[in-house]
């Protein structure tokens, strides 16, 4: 009966109770689509690292990340490419030349990393074959093509045919030049990537480093993400002479990024859990103070005092036991939503773009995150019930029955 | 017969380090199984704060309470909650029953704080709700019933949990004459068929031709204890 009446009181003042019950359902339906937003962003910031950029895991010459000099090549790259070719796990692997230069147009010049590929074994590595936005990419025979990012082309006044002239230091350690002609202009989602990053053909910089076959760095893109820690220790199993790196060490701020999410999702949902708490407290101690009479008549009558604190208790979880399910399928219908549809906010993330962070975002929620989320709710709406059920206790009966 | 309450020399002093006010000022009083005794005089008089003594509500400054032979100005509040459960009904002038449960689930209330089964429970209930004459309105709440009949609901509950007495604190003080004359007919029946103790404050002059015994209270002392 205690649970009878503490559910009917709750239907005794319906609007206070259905405020309450809104404000708990949208205070985690706020709280979970921040953090499904910043998970959404963060994981597709992760895959365009990984599918621009990193691959899920790199191999070089154990010199080579400290110094990037010409001559830490890979010792049978080739070999390794064919092997890791083989892997079911592997999705696609792509042996790169990369040495850092200045490029030069006719008015500017400027420092790049410039990326000596094979055009199909990158297409199917990385995406920067689909980022291009004028000219084509890498087809045909043609020597010395050369494709740059959108900001680099601005900064360098080039468009499509511009020439343009590399000088790095080639393996014997002569200043080399070469002139490529612009055929291709890309944009990835990274404006300070695109700045700094332009590609040729393996076989042109080859040739101009001195470098023949040898591999700089292998890309290697997995079917799963789950497959990362396997993948690379089998790698590392296979050869002792090469630093295999996965996306996570080569881009540990990015890491960081992640670990730290589970971190901020707690802080953030504390903090709103904290507002709504102080919105409970109120409500259920205007609630015991509307019912002092009552609350005294029902001491007066026999009931005892754990009664009074449960049936208060009671009415706090009630109140939040219809406010977490309906916050959480407003978070999940939400989140559903826009996972679909992507937010786009181009018109806010000028800076975010530099930082290679998506325009639409595509928020995410695992489903794992419901349970320690509504648990976190139900600990505050009952940590929120106590105050005002000790403020219960705390009335005299003679006193509480006169009340009005 | 038994003696159901005993005060003895009881006194509730409010401000008693500075201004001490005498709400109660040494009463004694006895109570037999079986009367049926109006405590009445004027407002201020301390009729309500002696009732509230007696019914475990409030301790006294001075004096004991003694009822079966427990003194319960000496119990903790929590066992005097459990000792108000077991062994005192309870009327209040404003009725003072649970809104949201009918009429037959706040007789049960009581009986289901003193863990009766609910078989028992169910059964007394409609015993007792037939009895006070509201065996048609077992299901209504009380925003639905009229003032007399909620006021016959809280009898009925104050019974549910067989105590030794039943205090009425001005119990027709919120009804219609007709309401007021229906409740006396079923407390004095109560009173006369099953031996039930009532003892009341009041001011109504029908509930005091009513009682058998009459306790007037003045400035907190007893100044006349007439049987009639």
């Amino acid at each position: 009966m205690l649970f009878k009446i503490a559910w009917r009181n709750i239907w005794r003042n319906k609007l206070r109770s259905i405020v309450i019950m809104s404000s708990v359902a949208i205070g985690l339906l706020a709280g979970l689509f921040i953090i499904s937003f910043s998970w959404g962003m963060n994981k597709e910031n992760v895959h365009n690292v990984i599918q621009t950029q990193l691959a899920h895991i790199q191999i070089h010459n154990p010199s080579f990340q400290a110094d990037k000099m010409v001559e830490y090549t890979i010792e049978n790259g080739n070999d390794m490419v064919a092997k890791l070719t083989s892997d079911a796990r592997v999705k696609a692997v792509a042996g790169r030349n990369i040495v850092q230069g200045m490029i030069a147009s006719a008015t500017s010049a400027s420092g790049v990393n410039i990326n000596g590929i094979k055009p199909d074994e990158e297409k199917r590595v990385s995406t920067i074959s689909t980022s291009v936005i004028a000219g084509s990419y890498f087809a045909g025979d043609k020597k010395n093509e050369i494709m740059i990012g959108e900001k680099l082309a601005t900064e360098l006044g080039a468009k499509l045919k511009s020439k343009l002239v590399l000088t790095f230091q080639s393996k014997d350690g002569n200043i080399t030049s070469g002139s490529f002609r612009v055929t291709a202009i890309y944009r990835t989602k990274n404006s300070a990537f695109d700045e700094t990053n332009v590609y040729v053909k393996f076989d042109d910089i080859a040739a101009l480093l001195s470098t023949g076959n040898e591999l700089h760095e292998i890309a290697v893109l997995l079917k799963n993400d789950d497959d990362l820690e396997p993948v690379a220790t089998d790698i590392r199993k296979m050869d002792l002479k090469t630093e295999v790196q996965t996306w996570k060490q080569l881009s540990p701020e990015l890491q960081l990024i992640v670990d730290s999410f589970y971190q901020y999702m707690y802080i953030f949902m504390a903090i709103i859990l904290m507002g709504l708490m102080f919105g409970i407290i109120n409500t259920m101690l205007m609630a015991v103070l509307e019912r002092q009479r009552e609350v005294g008549m029902l001491m007066a009558i026999g009931m005892s005092k754990p009664r009074v604190f449960g049936m208060i208790v009671l009415e706090t979880i009630f109140l939040t036991c219809i406010g977490i399910p309906l916050g959480m399928l407003l978070t999940y219908l939400t989140v559903e939503y826009f996972n679909k549809t992507g937010i786009d906010v181009s018109a806010f993330s000028k800076g975010m773009a530099m930082y290679g962070y998506p325009t639409v975002i595509h928020p995410e929620l695992e489903s794992y995150y419901y349970l320690p989320v509504s648990l976190m709710t139900a600990g505050a709406a009952l940590l929120s019930g106590i105050y005002p059920a000790i403020k219960a206790l705390q009335l005299k009966p003679a006193v509480s029955i006169r009340k009005i | 017969m038994a003696t159901v309450i005993d005060a003895h020399e009881v006194s509730k002093i409010y401000n008693p380090e500075t201004i001490p006010v005498y709400a109660v000022n040494n009463v004694h009083l006895h109570i037999e199984e079986g009367e049926f005794t109006a405590l009445v005089g004027p407002s201020g008089s301390g009729k309500t704060t002696l009732l509230n003594m007696i019914g475990g509500l409030d301790y006294p400054n001075k004096g004991d309470v003694i009822i079966g032979g427990v003194d319960i100005t000496k119990l903790s509040e929590n066992k005097l909650i459990d000792f108000r459960l077991r062994n005192i009904g309870f009327v209040f002038q404003a009725f003072n029953l649970i809104p949201v449960l009918t009429a037959r689930e706040n007789v049960e209330f009581v009986m289901l704080l003193q863990k009766t089964s609910k078989t028992a429970r169910e059964k007394r209930a409609l015993e007792l709700l037939t009895e006070v004459g509201l065996a048609d309105r077992l299901d209504s709440r009380p925003s639905e019933l009229s003032g007399g009949q909620q006021q016959r609901v809280a009898v009925a509950r104050a019974l549910a949990s067989k105590p030794r007495f039943i205090l009425a604190d001005e119990p027709t003080a919120n009804l219609d004459s007709k309401s007021a004359e229906n409740l006396l007919e079923i407390m004095a029946k109560l009173n006369k068929e099953e031996n039930m103790t009532f003892l009341f404050s009041t001011h109504d002059q029908r509930v005091i031709d009513k009682a058998r015994r009459v306790v007037t209270l003045v400035d907190g002392k007893v100044v006349s204890d007439v049987k009639q």
